[in-house]
C-alpha cells in the first residue's frame, strides 16, 4: 500500500472529473436553469453524467489492465482539515477494483435514470414544476455518490456519505408541498443521522487509536494507513470500530432497526426511488462494510452481528412486503430485504459475492422501480395494485421489462439475480457450525418469499381482468422512458454472466460460479473473502446442488403466486380475512414507527418542553428571587428618603451623635 | 510607510466606524437615503481596512520570503501609554495597546464583514429614528472591533462593556413589543457578571503590583499572563470564577443563558445578527484570550466542569430549540447549543479542539448571522415568525428556500460546508483530549464529553430540519394581507437581500471545502498563545503562593504529568517561538519561562 501525490496519477488523472462533471452540470442547471435551459435542463446533467461514465470506464479499465493489485493506491488532492499542526486529513482518492465496480454501476444506472427522467418528469409533454431543480439534484447526487466511492479516507467517505443523505433528503421532499413528502424527507435525514452518529464516533475512534501507530505526516484516516495498522489494535478496539462503522451502514442501508425511513422514501419521484433508494445510495452501507473488510475481518463478533442483522432484516422485510399494496412500497421493502442479503454475505465472509449481488441488484431493482414509475405515469399517479390490474395488454413494453426484472429478482435461473443470490445463500450455509445453517435457512426462506411477493405484484398489476381508474388515459411511456427500461432489462439478464464462468459439469451442465467479476474485486476484498476463494471441488459440488435447490425454490414461489393471484384469487383474499390481526400487523410494518414515536420522539419532545419550562420558571425564577432582595431592601429604605426635611435633620443629628459617642468611647 | 501603515491599521479599523458616527451625526435626520449610504460606506470602509489588516498579517515573514501566517505571533501592534507611567515604581500602567494574532484576526474580519451586511439588511426594516439607529450600529461595531484588538486588559474591558450601551438602545428602541424588559434584562444580567470580571481584573493588576519584578499596576495582558500563572491554585480558582462570571453570561454558558432567547426575540434584525454573530463570541474570546492562559491551573481544574456545562448546554439548547413556536427563538436556542460546542472544544485544551472552537465561532457567526437575516426577511414580509401562522413558503419564495436550507445545513454540520469543520474539530479535540496526539501533554477531558456532544449533532438536525419543514414545506399558509410588499420588498428575495446572503453562502462553502488557510493561521497562534501557557509543564511546575488565600499546597494534582509521546514528539512539536514572553528580566520566574527578546511580541507590521 502506498500513498502518492496527484502528479503520479498517470492515466487515472481523469478521476477528479468523475464527480466534478455532474457537479458542474448540477450547479449550472441549478443556478441558471429556471432562466435559460428550463425544459432542456436534462441536457447538461445528461452530458455531465455521461462524461462521468466515460471517466469511470477509463478508471475501471486502467485498474483492470494496468494497476498491479498490490497497489491499492491513495491519491492526495489537497489538505482539508488539520487536527494538529503536523497531521492533516486530506481529500484523497482511493482507486482500486472495488472503486471501479462501484463507479461503473453508479454512473451507468445514473445515466439511464437521467434519460428516463426526461419523460418521466413531464406530464402531457410539459415539464413538471421544478423540472430544472430535479436535474440539479440528480447531478448533485451523482457527484456525492462518486465522491463516496472514490474517497480514499474515512473523512471524505463521511462527506460523500452525508452528501448522498442530503440528496436523498432533497429528492424525497421534491414535492415539498405534500406534507407526507416533507415529513418523509426529514425522517430519512434524521434516521440516517442516528446511524451517522455511530459512524462518526467510529471515525473518531480510528483517529484516536490508529494515529499513535503511524507516522506523524500520514493521514491517520487514509484507508491504506488504517488497514495496514488495524492488525496492531486490540481485538476489542477492532470490534468497537467495526460495530460503530456498521451503525452508519445500518442507517444508510436501511437495516433493522433503522430501516423505517426507506419505505417512506418512495414519496420521491420514481426515478429517484430507482436511483437513490434502490440501486446506488442505499448500497453505500454495503460498499463501506466491504471496503472496511480488513477491520471487520479482525472481529468475528462484528462479522456475526452483520450477518445476523442482515438475515433478520431480509426475512422481516420480505414478510412485510407480502402484505403491501403500493407497488413502490413493495419494492422498497424488497430493497431492504435484498440489502439484508448483501449484509449476510459480508458477515459470512463472502464480500465478493455481496458486491456481486450489489451490482446485479442495481440493474434489476432500478428496472423494477422504473417500471413501477411508468405504471404510475400511465395511471396518473396511482400506485395501489388494488386500484388497477391487467395492464399487460395496454403497457406491453413496461410489462415485458418488468417481468424480466421480477424474474431476475425472484431468482429464476439464468438471470442475473439467480447467480448472485445463490452465492450468498451458499456462503451462509458454509459459515459456521450452527449459525451458518440457520442463516442459510433464513436466506432460502427469504428467497422463497421474494419470488412470491415479486410475482404477487406482477400478477396483481399486469394479469387478471383489465381494471383502469376512471379518467386515466393509459399510454405506453415515451421513447426516453422505454429505452432505459429495455437497456436495464438487457442488463438484468446478462449482468450476472460477469460473475460466472463456463464450467463443464456446473449448473445445468455449463455454468460455474466465481467468474471474472470475482477475480477482479477479490484482491481488494480478500481479507473478508474466506468462502468464495476456495474453489475446491468438494465445496464446488455442494454449490451446484444448492443452485438447483434455489432454482426450485424460486420457481415454487412463482408458482404459488400464480395459483393464488391468477388461478384462485379467492384463496389469496381468504388469508387476510382469516387472520386480520396478523395481516394488519404485517401491513403496518409491525408498528416499528409507532414504537419509535413512543419511545424516542415523544420523550425527547417532552424533554424539550421541560428544558424550556426550566428556563422560564426555575432559572428565571431564581434570578427573580435575586432581584427581589434589593427590591425589598429598597422598600424599607425608601421610607428614609421621604423628602421631609425634619426626617433628614433627625437622621443627621442621630448619626452625628452616634459618631460622637463612638469616637469618645474609642478614645 | 508600510511600517507606519501596519502600526496604525488596527486603530484605523476601530476608529473608521467612529468617523462614520461623526459623519452621520452631522447629517440631517430627515435625509434617510444619505444616512443609510453613509453608514453603509463607513462600515464597508471598515471592512476594507480589516481586509488590509488581514493582508498585512499575511506578509512574507519567513527567511525565504514565502507567504506565511506569522507563526502564532502578535502583529500590527501599537502601544501608546494611556493612564499612568510604567516607569514609575508603584505606578499604574494602562496603555492603548492593540495587536492581532491568528486568533483575533479572523474574528476581527468576521465582525467587519458582518456589520455592513447587517446595516444593509436594515434598510427596509427600520423606518423610524433612522439616524440614531445607524449611529448606534456603528458605535457597536467600533466597540466589538476594539475588543478583538485590545492588548491591554483595561482597554479590553472598556470595549467589552462599551458594546452593551449601543445594543441596549438598539433593543430598547427598535425592538419588539417586550423590548424594554428585554433591554433591561440584557443590560443588568450582563453587567452584573461583568462587574465581577472587573473586580478580578483589578485584583490581577494588584497582584502584578505585588509581584517582584513588576511592581506596577499593569494591565498589559502579556505581563498578566505571567502574573496569573504564578498565583497559587486557590487564588486562581477564585479569579477563575470571578472572571468567568462575566464571560460565561455573555457566551452564554448553561445555565446563564436565559437572557438570550428573550433578547433575540425582541431585538431588531441587525441587533440579533450582531448579537449572535459577534457579541456572544466576545464571551468565548474572553475565555480563550484571558481566562485559560492567565489562570492555567484553574483552567485545567475547572475544565471538566465548564465542559460539562457546555455539553449540557448543547443538548439543552437543542431540545429547547425544538419545542419553540417562534423561528427567532429557535435560532436563539440553537446558539446556546452551538456555543456549547465552542466551549467544549476550548476546554479540551488540544490543538484540534481549540481550532475547532475558534473555527466554530467564525462559522456560527456566518451561519447564524445568515439565519437571523433570513428570519428578518420573513418577518418583514409576514409580520410574524410563528410556525403556526406561516408555512409552505418555498412555493413562492424559492430563493428564500434555497438560503434557509443552505444555512440550516451549514448549521447542522454537513460536511463540505463550514459548520462541519468546526464541529468535527471540536469533537476530535474533546475525543482526544486525554491523549498526546497533538504533541502536547494530556488534556483534562475524557471521551464521554465528545460522545454526548456528538448526540447534540443529531439533535441540531432535528430542530433545524423541523424548522425548514414548518416554514418552507407543506401547503402554503400565510396570514391575510401578506406578504407585505411595501418599501420595495418583493414576494421572493429582493436583489439587495440576495446580495447580502450570497457572500455569506460563498464564505460558508469556501470554508467548508478549503478551510486550510483558516486553520493553518489559527493553529500556531492557539498553540503559542493558549496551549503553551497551560499544558506541557514540567511535573514540578512551581506555583508560587504570592498571597495565600487558603492554605493550599503549592503543588497540585491538576498539573498534568509529563505525558509526552516520546517517540515522535520532537517531530510534532512546532517551533516554539516563545515570543509571547515579555518578562525576561523578571526575578524568580519559574523554570519554564524560556524567554526570548523582551519586545519580541511586538513584531510590528510590514517588516
Amino acid at each position: 500500500m502506498m500513498v502518492r501525490g496527484f502528479q503520479d496519477f498517470g492515466m487515472l488523472k481523469v478521476a477528479p472529473l468523475i464527480p466534478l462533471a455532474p457537479l458542474i452540470a448540477s450547479v449550472l442547471v441549478g443556478t441558471t436553469g429556471h432562466r435559460f435551459s428550463r425544459g432542456a435542463s436534462h441536457w447538461p446533467v445528461l452530458i455531465g453524467v455521461a462524461l462521468a461514465l466515460v471517466g469511470s470506464v477509463m478508471v475501471a479499465g486502467t485498474v483492470y489492465f494496468e494497476l498491479p493489485y498490490e497497489y491499492a493506491d491513495t491519491y492526495r488532492l489537497y489538505e482539508w482539515i488539520a487536527p494538529t499542526l503536523v497531521t492533516s486529513f486530506t481529500v484523497s482518492f482511493c482507486i482500486d477494483p472495488l472503486t471501479g465496480v462501484m463507479l461503473l454501476t453508479v454512473c451507468a444506472i445514473s445515466l439511464l435514470v437521467v434519460i428516463y427522467s426526461r419523460d418521466s418528469m413531464r406530464h402531457h409533454g410539459h415539464p413538471e414544476r421544478g423540472y430544472e431543480r430535479f436535474f440539479a439534484f440528480l447531478g448533485l447526487f451523482v457527484f456525492a455518490m462518486c465522491t463516496l466511492v472514490l474517497a480514499g479516507n474515512f473523512l471524505l467517505l463521511f462527506l460523500g456519505w452525508e452528501a448522498v443523505g442530503l440528496c436523498s433528503y432533497l429528492m424525497i421532499g421534491f414535492h415539498y408541498d405534500r406534507p407526507a413528502a416533507a415529513s418523509a424527507a426529514r425522517k430519512a435525514f434524521l434516521v440516517n443521522r442516528v446511524g451517522d452518529f455511530g459512524f462518526g464516533l467510529g471515525i473518531l475512534c480510528i483517529y484516536l487509536w490508529i494515529s499513535p501507530l503511524t507516522n506523524a505526516w500520514d493521514n491517520p484516516l487514509d484507508y491504506a494507513v488504517v488497514f495496514a495498522r488495524v492488525g496492531d489494535l486490540a481485538p476489542w478496539q477492532c470490534t468497537t470500530i467495526a460495530l460503530l462503522l456498521f451503525c452508519g451502514a445500518i442507517g444508510k442501508s436501511a437495516q433493522l432497526p433503522l430501516h423505517v425511513w426507506l419505505p417512506e422514501a418512495v414519496e420521491g419521484p420514481a426515478p429517484v426511488s430507482a436511483l437513490i433508494h434502490a440501486a446506488t445510495m442505499v448500497t453505500a452501507g454495503v460498499y463501506m462494510v466491504a471496503r472496511c473488510g480488513p477491520i471487520f475481518a479482525q472481529s468475528p463478533v462484528a462479522l456475526g452481528g452483520v450477518a445476523v442483522i442482515g438475515a433478520v432484516t431480509a426475512i422481516l422485510a420480505a414478510t412485510i412486503a407480502l402484505a403491501q399494496y403500493d407497488m413502490k412500497r413493495i419494492l422498497a421493502y424488497s430493497t431492504i430485504s435484498q440489502l439484508g442479503f448483501m449484509f449476510v454475505g459480508l458477515g459470512v465472509g463472502a464480500a465478493d459475492s455481496a458486491v456481486f449481488h450489489l451490482y446485479t441488484h442495481a440493474f434489476f431493482k432500478a428496472l423494477l422501480f422504473l417500471g413501477a414509475g411508468s405504471v404510475m405515469h400511465a395511471m396518473g399517479g396511482q400506485m395501489d395494485v388494488r386500484e388497477f390490474g391487467g395492464l399487460r395488454r395496454v403497457l406491453p413494453v413496461t410489462y415485458a421489462t418488468f417481468l424480466v426484472g421480477g424474474m431476475a429478482m425472484a431468482g429464476v435461473p439464468f438471470l442475473s439475480g439467480f447467480f448472485s443470490e445463490n452465492e450468498l445463500i451458499h456462503a451462509a450455509f458454509g459459515f459456521h457450525a450452527w449459525l451458518g445453517p440457520m442463516l442459510g435457512g433464513l436466506a432460502l426462506l427469504t428467497a422463497l418469499l421474494t419470488a412470491f411477493y415479486t410475482f404477487r405484484m406482477v400478477f396483481l398489476a399486469f394479469h387478471g381482468p383489465q381494471r383502469i381508474p376512471d379518467g386515466v388515459d393509459v399510454r405506453e411511456p415515451g421513447r426516453w422512458m422505454r429505452v432505459p427500461l429495455l437497456l436495464l432489462a438487457v442488463g438484468a439478464v446478462v449482468a450476472g454472466y460477469a460473475g460466472v464462468h463456463p464450467g463443464l459439469g456446473g449448473f445445468a451442465g455449463v455454468i460455474a460460479p466465481n467468474g471474472s467479476f470475482h477475480e477482479y474485486v477479490r484482491p481488494v476484498l480478500s481479507p473478508n473473502t474466506t468462502v468464495g476463494a476456495d474453489a475446491s471441488p468438494a465445496v464446488g459440488h455442494g454449490r451446484y446442488l444448492l443452485m438447483y435447490v434455489s432454482a426450485v425454490v424460486a420457481l415454487l414461489g412463482i408458482a404459488a403466486a400464480y395459483v393464488l393471484y391468477v388461478r384462485r384469487r379467492a384463496w389469496a383474499d381468504a388469508v387476510p380475512a382469516a387472520m386480520p390481526t396478523a395481516h394488519q400487523w404485517v401491513h403496518d410494518s409491525c408498528y416499528v414507527d409507532e414504537v419509535n414515536e413512543a419511545v424516542v420522539v415523544r420523550p425527547l419532545r417532552r424533554a424539550g418542553v421541560l428544558c424550556y419550562a426550566t428556563d422560564n420558571f426555575v432559572i428565571d425564577g431564581f434570578l427573580w428571587l435575586i432581584t427581589v432582595v434589593p427590591r425589598i431592601a429598597a422598600f424599607f429604605l425608601r421610607e428614609l428618603q421621604g423628602g421631609s426635611l425634619q426626617g433628614y435633620g433627625l437622621t443627621m443629628t442621630v448619626g452625628l451623635l452616634v459618631i460622637l459617642v463612638v469616637a469618645l468611647l474609642a478614645n | 510607510m508600510t511600517d507606519l501603515f501596519a502600526r496604525w491599521i488596527l486603530t484605523a479599523v476601530i476608529f473608521v466606524p467612529l468617523i462614520g458616527v461623526v459623519m452621520i451625526g452631522l447629517m440631517n435626520a430627515r435625509s434617510h437615503a444619505l444616512i443609510r449610504r453613509g453608514a453603509l460606506l463607513a462600515s464597508f470602509a471598515t471592512l476594507g481596512f480589516a481586509l488590509a489588516a488581514l493582508r498585512l498579517y499575511y506578509e512574507p515573514t519567513n527567511a525565504y520570503g514565502e507567504p506565511h501566517w506569522r507563526a502564532g505571533l502578535f502583529a500590527l501592534s501599537l502601544r501608546v501609554p494611556w493612564i499612568g507611567d510604567p516607569q514609575l515604581l508603584a505606578g499604574v500602567d494602562v496603555a492603548y495597546a492593540v495587536g492581532v494574532d491568528g486568533i483575533s484576526i479572523w474574528l476581527l474580519v468576521m465582525t467587519a464583514a458582518l456589520t455592513p451586511l447587517a446595516i444593509w439588511a436594515s434598510f427596509s426594516g427600520i423606518r423610524e429614528r433612522i439616524k440614531e439607529y445607524y449611529l448606534l450600529l456603528l458605535l457597536l461595531e467600533a466597540g466589538m472591533l476594539g475588543v478583538f484588538c485590545a492588548r491591554d486588559l483595561l482597554l479590553f474591558y472598556v470595549f467589552f462593556e462599551f458594546t452593551l450601551i449601543p445594543l441596549f438602545f438598539l433593543i430598547g428602541i427598535w425592538g419588539g413589543p417586550q423590548r424594554r424588559r428585554a433591554a433591561s434584562k440584557f443590560f443588568i444580567y450582563t453587567l452584573a457578571g461583568s462587574v465581577l470580571t472587573f473586580t478580578a481584573i483589578l485584583f490581577l493588576a494588584y497582584q502584578a503590583y505585588r509581584m517582584p519584578g513588576i511592581g506596577v499596576f499593569t494591565f498589559d495582558i502579556e505581563k498578566l499572563y505571567a502574573v496569573g500563572e504564578r498565583l497559587d491554585l486557590a487564588t486562581q480558582r477564585w479569579l477563575f470564577v470571578a472572571m468567568a462570571a462575566g464571560f460565561a453570561i455573555r457566551v452564554p454558558l448553561f445555565p446563564f443563558h436565559t437572557w438570550l432567547p428573550l433578547v433575540h426575540t425582541e431585538a431588531p434584525m441587525a441587533g440579533s445578527v450582531l448579537l449572535a454573530a459577534v457579541l456572544l463570541k466576545l464571551g468565548a474570546y474572553g475565555f480563550l484570550r484571558l481566562i485559560i492562559p492567565m489562570l492555567p491551573a484553574a483552567a485545567i481544574e475547572f475544565a471538566p466542569l465548564v465542559a460539562g456545562l457546555a455539553v449540557v448546554g448543547i443538548l439543552y439548547g437543542a431540545l429547547a430549540a425544538w419545542v419553540q413556536g417562534d423561528m427567532k427563538k429557535l435560532v436563539a436556542y440553537s446558539s446556546v447549543s452551538h456555543l456549547g460546542f465552542c466551549m467544549l472544544g476550548m476546554f479540551s485544551l488540544k490543538v484540534a479542539g481549540l481550532t475547532g472552537a475558534l473555527a466554530h465561532m467564525i462559522n456560527h457567526g456566518l451561519s447564524t448571522g445568515a439565519l437571523f437575516l433570513i428570519v428578518g426577511v420573513i418577518y418583514e414580509r409576514y409580520h410574524t415568525r410563528r410556525f403556526d401562522e406561516i408555512g409552505g413558503l418555498a412555493f413562492h419564495m424559492p430563493w428564500l428556500a434555497f438560503f434557509l436550507v443552505f444555512f440550516s445545513l451549514s448549521s447542522i454540520g454537513l460536511p463540505g460546508l463550514n459548520g462541519f469543520v468546526g464541529i468535527f474539530l471540536v469533537l476530535v479535540g474533546a475525543f482526544t483530549s486525554s491523549s498526546t496526539l497533538d504533541g502536547n501533554s494530556t488534556g483534562p477531558l475524557g471521551i464521554a464529553y465528545a460522545m454526548i456532544a456528538a448526540a447534540g449533532v443529531i439533535l441540531s438536525a432535528v430542530y433545524m430540519l423541523w424548522m425548514c419543514q414548518r416554514v418552507l414545506f407543506g401547503p402554503l399558509r400565510e396570514l391575510t394581507r401578506t406578504p407585505d410588499r411595501s418599501s420595495g420588498l418583493t414576494t421572493d428575495l429582493t436583489p439587495r437581500e440576495i446580495a447580502i446572503l450570497t457572500p455569506l453562502a460563498v464564505a460558508a462553502l469556501a470554508i467548508g471545502v478549503y478551510p486550510k488557510p483558516l486553520i493553518e493561521s489559527m493553529q500556531p497562534a492557539l498553540q503559542e498563545q493558549v496551549i503553551a501557557h497551560v499544558l506541557n509543564r514540567a511535573p514540578d511546575w512551581p506555583v508560587t503562593p504570592v498571597i495565600p488565600f487558603a492554605a493550599a499546597a503549592p503543588t497540585h494534582a491538576a498539573v498534568p504529568s509529563d505525558g509526552h509521546d516520546a517517540s515522535d514528539s520532537s517531530e510534532r512539536r512546532p517551533e516554539a517561538s516563545a515570543a509571547h514572553r515579555t518578562l525576561a528580566p523578571l526575578q524568580a520566574v519559574p523554570a519554564r519561562a524560556e524567554t526570548a527578546g523582551s519586545t519580541a511580541s511586538d513584531v510590528g507590521g510590514g517588516v
